[in-house]
């Protein structure tokens, strides 16, 4: 079988994985959908009467194929704040998070990439060391404290930036270029934030491809027949060290994506994020559950993607061995 | 010894014996001062006061207290669960293996933090719960590398030996292939340690782990938020502390790793 549609199918199984656990959830979840009928009005015997109409009083497995089908048209319950469907309330917070997610991505590879594959070449100089103590640092600094920091010297002290949210009201009847211009002074600190966090982790990952490729033969090689250092570090080296970040870049998926809600939340910036976090100080379950759901498809789904951008980039890639598949 | 390893255990090693000690001091962290609202950092108050005049240099310390105890309380727990299941799903190998690597996939597949806030706040937020939940939620990556060591392991010709020697499984599997697991073990714990204060800290500036007015480094920070600009050391000092103590943890790990395995040498990387 081909290795791409070989991890296709293995993203299948772990969707409906994911399913099960955000079902389970709302499940265990104190408070039904009922919830939405909470009128002192409605008597017990309709209440009774609405839960077996929504199939509450059936077995659990069968109310999870009920909760599938739900979810296959596009339901996924009403939020117990709102009362609006869950799913419109995700689909509209959707497009600033991939915004502010994608850009970030993009940055950092834009960032780590030539930085890693530096220190890698630099081994052990006083560049190598310096970037992988900053790079240290960044790994360990709370981001949302980052976030803070940046609030008060950015916006606070020097006033470069807003300090939060995403659109400038005065700005909604602005041409597209005003709009797009306010939007992006808004996400300059998140964006930032972001990527100082995510950042950290890949230089290193970076840097040890570029540590390992180098101390290859065909490198070797390439140095006795005289090819000049610029030559083989951009025509020989280069190539290969691409490969192994796709793969790192997927691993670090999950942390990218939970590290940016809680920037969200911090500098207001209307995504999922945000809409995930109050939706847990309103304890509104079904938000919450669908917050899950959807990030955890978010990062299945570029997993999937890095996987078979792999597979796809080396030919030597093959099917793993049984279960090997990590 | 490298300077990084020098510079973490002395920074974990004063922090720890501080912590440990400053509950035997007469200086009560909750103690409100009304003429000391907040002030700078002076001689009188190292880390200033704040915005109730209590002093930030003894809340700090209670909240290290927090911090080094939910580090080591949660990685326990985490250890606990990923060493036993990486260790029976590797040596048991075959359909169990397999099911419970794809198990894995699936619960590391979910965003850990909001699965911690929910619980958190379904719950009561209390620093057991924290402890617990933080815990639970974080020994995937544990399972994953220990089950890899034994992987490697157990094709080893000395556990071939202690088989031929009849041993019982259970004997091989505890007394002679656990053993082998421990160096990366150590490491992932002291990156896992950090992780743990990390996420610790999110939930307390949240408001969902150690209440007021108990001091930990998040409700630190959260209580700094309405006085960012007038009071910036509120906010400043318990993140620097936060930073400094994960940092600390992330170079003992990357230094452990570099004296307990010699390979690791030529193939410098961090395990995080």
């Amino acid at each position: 079988m081909s290795p791409i549609i070989y991890r296709i199918l293995t993203a299948i199984p772990l969707i409906f994985g994911v399913s099960f656990l955000s079902f389970l959830i709302m499940h265990i979840a104190p408070g039904d959908p009922t919830l939405m009928y909470m009128d002192p009005t409605v008597s017990q015997n309709d209440l009774e009467q609405v839960r077996k109409n929504l199939g509450l009083d059936q077995p659990l497995l069968i109310q999870y194929v009920l909760w599938l089908k739900q979810l296959l048209q596009g339901n996924l319950g009403y939020s117990y704040v709102t009362g609006k469907p869950v799913v419109q309330a995700i689909l509209e917070r959707l497009p600033a998070t991939l915004l502010l997610s994608i850009t970030s991505l993009i940055m950092i590879l834009l960032i780590t990439f030539p930085l890693g594959l530096l220190c890698g070449y630099k081994k052990d100089t006083w560049v190598d060391d310096s970037i992988t103590i900053i790079s240290f640092l960044g790994l360990s600094i709370p981001t949302f404290w980052l976030g803070l920091m940046f609030i008060l010297f950015f916006s606070l002290q020097l006033d470069w930036f807003p300090t939060s949210g995403f659109l400038d009201p005065m700005l909604l009847d602005a041409s597209w270029v005003q709009k797009a211009l306010n939007i992006l002074s808004h996400m300059m600190l998140p964006l930032l934030t972001i990527i100082i966090g995510g950042v950290a982790g890949l230089i290193r990952y970076n840097r040890f491809s570029m540590i390992k490729i180098l101390a290859q033969d065909y490198i070797a090689s390439a140095r006795a027949r005289g090819l000049t250092e610029r030559r083989i570090l951009f025509k020989h080296a280069l190539k290969n060290a691409l490969l192994p970040i796709i793969t790192i870049l997927g691993l670090d998926l999950p942390s990218l994506i939970s590290g940016s809600f809680i920037i969200e939340y911090i500098f207001s910036w209307p995504g999922m994020g945000q809409l995930g976090v109050q939706a847990v100080f309103q304890r509104d379950y079904p938000i919450l559950m669908a917050t899950i759901f959807f990030s955890s498809i978010l990062i299945i789904l570029g997993n999937l993607l890095a996987d078979v951008s792999y597979a796809y980039a080396d030919p030597r890639i093959s099917r793993p061995s049984n279960g090997d598949a990590s | 010894m490298t300077p990084k390893l020098w510079f973490s255990i002395s920074f974990l090693g004063g922090l720890a014996v501080l912590a440990i000690i400053i509950p035997f001091m007469p200086w009560d962290p909750n103690a409100i001062n009304p003429q000391a609202m907040p002030q700078p950092p002076s001689w009188r108050h190292w880390f200033g006061t704040d915005d109730l005049g209590r002093d930030i240099f003894l809340r700090s310390l209670y909240g290290a207290r927090i911090s080094l105890m939910v580090g080591f309380v949660s990685v326990g727990i985490s250890l606990l669960i990923g060493v036993t299941i990486g260790l029976l799903s590797g040596f048991i190998g075959g359909v169990v293996d397999a099911i419970i690597m794809r198990l894995l996939d699936v619960l590391m597949a979910l965003p850990t933090l909001f699965l911690i806030l929910m619980v958190q706040v379904t719950l009561e937020p209390s620093i057991f719960n924290v402890m617990v939940v933080i815990g639970v939620t974080s020994w995937m990556g544990m399972a994953r590398l220990v089950r890899a060591e034994v992987l490697s392991i157990k094709e080893r010709v000395f556990v071939t030996a202690c088989r031929s020697r009849g041993l019982p499984e259970k004997t091989v599997l505890f007394k002679h292939i656990l053993p082998h697991t421990l160096n990366p073990v150590i490491v992932a714990a002291m990156l896992g340690m950090g992780g743990a204060i990390l996420v610790e800290s999110v939930l307390s500036f949240l408001g969902l782990g150690v209440q007021p007015p108990h001091a930990s480094w998040g409700n630190m920070l959260e209580n700094s938020l309405g006085f960012l600009r007038d009071a910036p050391w509120m906010a400043l000092i318990p993140g620097i502390l936060i930073t400094l103590t994960v940092l600390s943890l992330n170079f003992l790990g990357d230094g452990l790793w570099l004296l307990l395995d010699p390979k690791a040498k030529e193939n410098h990387v961090s395990h995080s």
